[in-house]
């Protein structure tokens, strides 16, 4: 009885996760989220609140919410009819969120107000307005929602916030302009991009300590034209893609030994790079020259180019 | 004692703890020449119209966190002296009082009054709006600039008349030390490039008839060979903002009107630079937008900062390297990586060339390189440059 009456409420519980493979692109300038099928066919382009940045699908996929940095809010999409069906408000210029592993709560960075946001998903409430160092940026969960670590772009610094208390328990200092974080699938490394010191620093989860440094340099290229920002691992953490900003390449690396592997043209100011699910293709997105290029992961060679809005920012694939 | 101890407490903002404090002051003149009201009103970009000491308290607030997390205190002051005679008496009471950086807002002769008064000895200083090419000529061992020579600011629009294949240029300068320090840069940079200069005039602001050939536009801008532009230098501005629309060719001008280089513009869009205009703005609260003058001691202040939190080391001197290296690579929001040059203690960084209300470029701009930092294709170059 007990288990009819769950199967009958997933049944009738719409969200599914519709595996569409759909690729989503936000356009700063252009104020929409340019939809491509999975064979890279231009399909939609949805207008969202101005200036979304950051995107992120929720657990089972169906809604994605995106980041909208002039009217702050976070706009919801419906991955399948493709409409915005929703907005949560949000503090001045929301950049960059995530989600508690529950998605009960969003962290969200206002960068005017140098603020992480911490909101109820459900009763949009603010639950608490941590502030920050100036120009807060990247934002990452840990595996239980306990720690959420935010860069300040201004301080050069990732907090470490206890969710619970709503306050910075740790500071660590890292290199110039600290953008984005990703997790190594153990959990047992961070990793952040410090855009303007041309480095990724890699931090040790149990102590907070800096691990190691890593640079790039494609050939050709000096130091300081390379600014990475966006990364990517593979599932097995084997290996990572790295967009290597004004450099205009991506750097691909041995997720363990760190070691570049390779470096791959793409366009101009590269800023974001995402996996298909079966990590053959890296999608990179370039902010200065309106485009994605495709990246074969095992050629490493650039597929082919493809335009999108006015300044892509983010790159989200749901499969 | 007591006295004294007031004194300085009433002097210095920073609260005294356990922390190290780490003093700082901003010195300048007040009134300053450069920033007449007078001359102000005329709302041109080149003068300044509010204190920059706004900016260097951005600047600690911006980096408070790193600096708390460092537990360093910032003990700030502004001190603004009345008579340039005044100055390095001033100077001698902060470095005396443990001030360890001056930042100064003072034109290029009272900058070097300073520096030479205070000695090998004395505090680090800063020149923050001085742009005169001499000063770095000087060679203090105790003084790093901030603001862009006047020869990084001529090669920022020469490179952008060689990107526009704008050969021919007519000079128009004022009678001011300041007006001729800029043509002569735009001159030797022009030079550097093979422009051709076809003429070189001196305008005059007044209307009378007899110099009609100077402060007539028409005849000021004509009877010459045709040329591609007009560059025209003038601190004061009153006759550039007449000079677009009415030159006996139709031609661009650029210099002190039309497109104007700057260290730093209200329009520019990226590389986080709306986020430091909007914090400007609402930290000084009076509307004003944040001005190349307020960009300097912001990225001034914002160095010193970031050696005393990020050098490993807290001895002084490997502090004071730190801050001189390359490894400083300062953020200064204008997308590059700044550190100052060893040969002439000037902050590498772009130019932004820019209208009244766009960028249209940021030099270096493509294509200029340069066999070590193409930053370094702006201002006079390490073989070419020589201590007086």
């Amino acid at each position: 009885m007990l288990r009819a009456f769950f199967v009958a409420l997933i049944m009738a519980t719409p969200a599914m996760a519709l595996d569409t493979g759909r690729i989503f692109v936000s356009n700063e300038r252009s104020h929409d989220i340019w939809v491509f099928s999975p064979d890279y066919e231009h399909i939609a382009t949805i207008e969202t609140s101005r200036r979304p940045r950051d995107m992120r699908l929720n657990a089972d996929r169906t809604l994605l919410y995106v980041a909208c940095g002039d009217d702050d809010v976070i706009d919801i999409i419906d991955v399948d009819t493709l409409e915005v069906v929703d907005s949560i408000p949000t503090g001045p210029s929301p950049e960059v969120f995530a989600f508690s592993p529950d998605e009960s709560l969003i962290y969200v960075s206002n960068e005017e107000d140098s603020m992480l946001e911490i909101i109820e998903a459900d009763s949009r409430i603010v639950v608490h307005d941590v502030p920050t160092g100036a120009e807060p940026e990247g934002v990452i969960s840990s595996e239980d929602g306990s720690t959420v670590y935010v860069t300040s772009e201004v301080a050069d610094m990732i907090h470490v916030i206890d969710t619970e208390a709503g306050a910075v328990v740790d500071n660590i200092i890292v290199g110039t302009r600290p953008r984005r974080f990703v997790l190594t699938p153990d959990t047992n490394e961070l990793w952040v991009s410090a855009e303007l010191s041309s480095e990724i620093y890699i931090i040790d989860r149990a102590t907070n300590d800096i691990k190691e440094v890593l640079q790039f340099l494609p050939p050709g290229f000096r130091p300081e034209d390379v600014t990475p920002v966006g990364m990517a691992l593979t599932a097995d953490g084997s290996r990572g893609y790295i967009s290597l900003g004004r450099a205009n390449h991506i750097a691909v690396i041995d997720g363990v030994t760190h070691e570049v592997i390779d470096y791959v043209l793409v366009g101009r100011r590269a800023w974001s790079v995402a996996l298909t699910r079966d990590e053959s293709v890296a999608v990179v997105a370039n902010g200065l020259s309106d485009d994605i290029t495709l990246v074969d992961t095992k050629t490493l060679r650039p597929i082919r180019s493809i335009p999108v809005g006015q300044v892509p920012h983010t790159v989200v694939i749901d499969d | 004692m007591r006295a004294l101890l007031i004194l300085v407490i009433s002097v210095w903002a920073g609260i005294a703890t356990a922390q190290e404090e780490v003093k700082i002051a901003l010195v300048g003149l007040d009134p300053d020449p450069r920033y007449d009201d007078a001359i102000a009103y005329a709302r041109i970009e080149t003068s300044r119209q509010g204190d920059p000491e706004v900016a260097a308290r951005m600047a600690i607030d911006d980096l408070a966190l790193l600096t708390d997390a460092r537990d360093l205190t910032i003990g700030f002051s502004a001190v603004r002296v009345a008579e340039a005679g005044d100055l390095v008496a001033a100077a001698r009471a902060l470095a005396e009082e443990g001030a360890k950086y001056l930042l100064l807002d003072l034109p290029a002769p009272e900058a070097d009054a300073v520096a030479e008064a205070l000695g090998p000895d004395g505090p680090l200083l800063l020149n923050t709006t001085a742009p005169e090419d001499w000063l770095r000529r000087r060679c203090h061992d105790r003084m790093l600039h901030t603001a862009a020579s006047d020869r990084m600011i001529a090669d920022a629009l020469i490179q952008h008349f060689v990107t526009m294949q704008w050969q021919d240029v007519l000079l128009l300068h004022g009678k001011t030390e300041r007006d001729l320090a800029r043509a002569a840069s735009f001159t030797e940079a022009a030079e550097r490039f093979r422009l051709r200069i076809v003429e070189t005039r001196e305008f005059d602001l007044s209307t009378n008839p007899a110099l009609r050939e100077q402060n007539n536009v028409a005849l000021l801008t004509g009877d010459t060979r045709d040329y591609d532009a007009v560059f025209i230098a003038d601190s004061f501005g009153e006759f550039s903002r007449y000079l677009p629309y009415q030159t006996a060719l139709p031609r661009p001008v650029v210099g002190a009107t039309g497109l104007v280089p700057l260290e730093w513009h209200w329009s520019l869009e990226r590389y986080g630079a709306p986020q430091v205009n909007s914090r400007f703005e609402t930290a000084v609260g009076d509307g004003r937008r944040m001005t190349w003058q307020d960009w300097s001691v912001w990225v001034a202040m914002r160095a010193v900062l970031t050696a005393e939190a990020k050098s490993r080391d807290r001895d002084p001197a490997a502090i004071e390297a730190f801050l001189r290296s390359d490894g400083l690579r300062l953020d200064g929001s204008k997308g590059a990586q700044l550190s100052f040059r060893p040969w002439d203690s000037q902050l590498r960084q772009p130019i932004l060339l820019a209208t009244s209300n766009a960028i249209i470029g940021i030099a270096p701009l493509e294509g200029f390189l340069h066999q070590t930092n193409t930053l370094d294709s702006l201002g006079i170059d390490e073989p070419e440059f020589a201590c007086d």
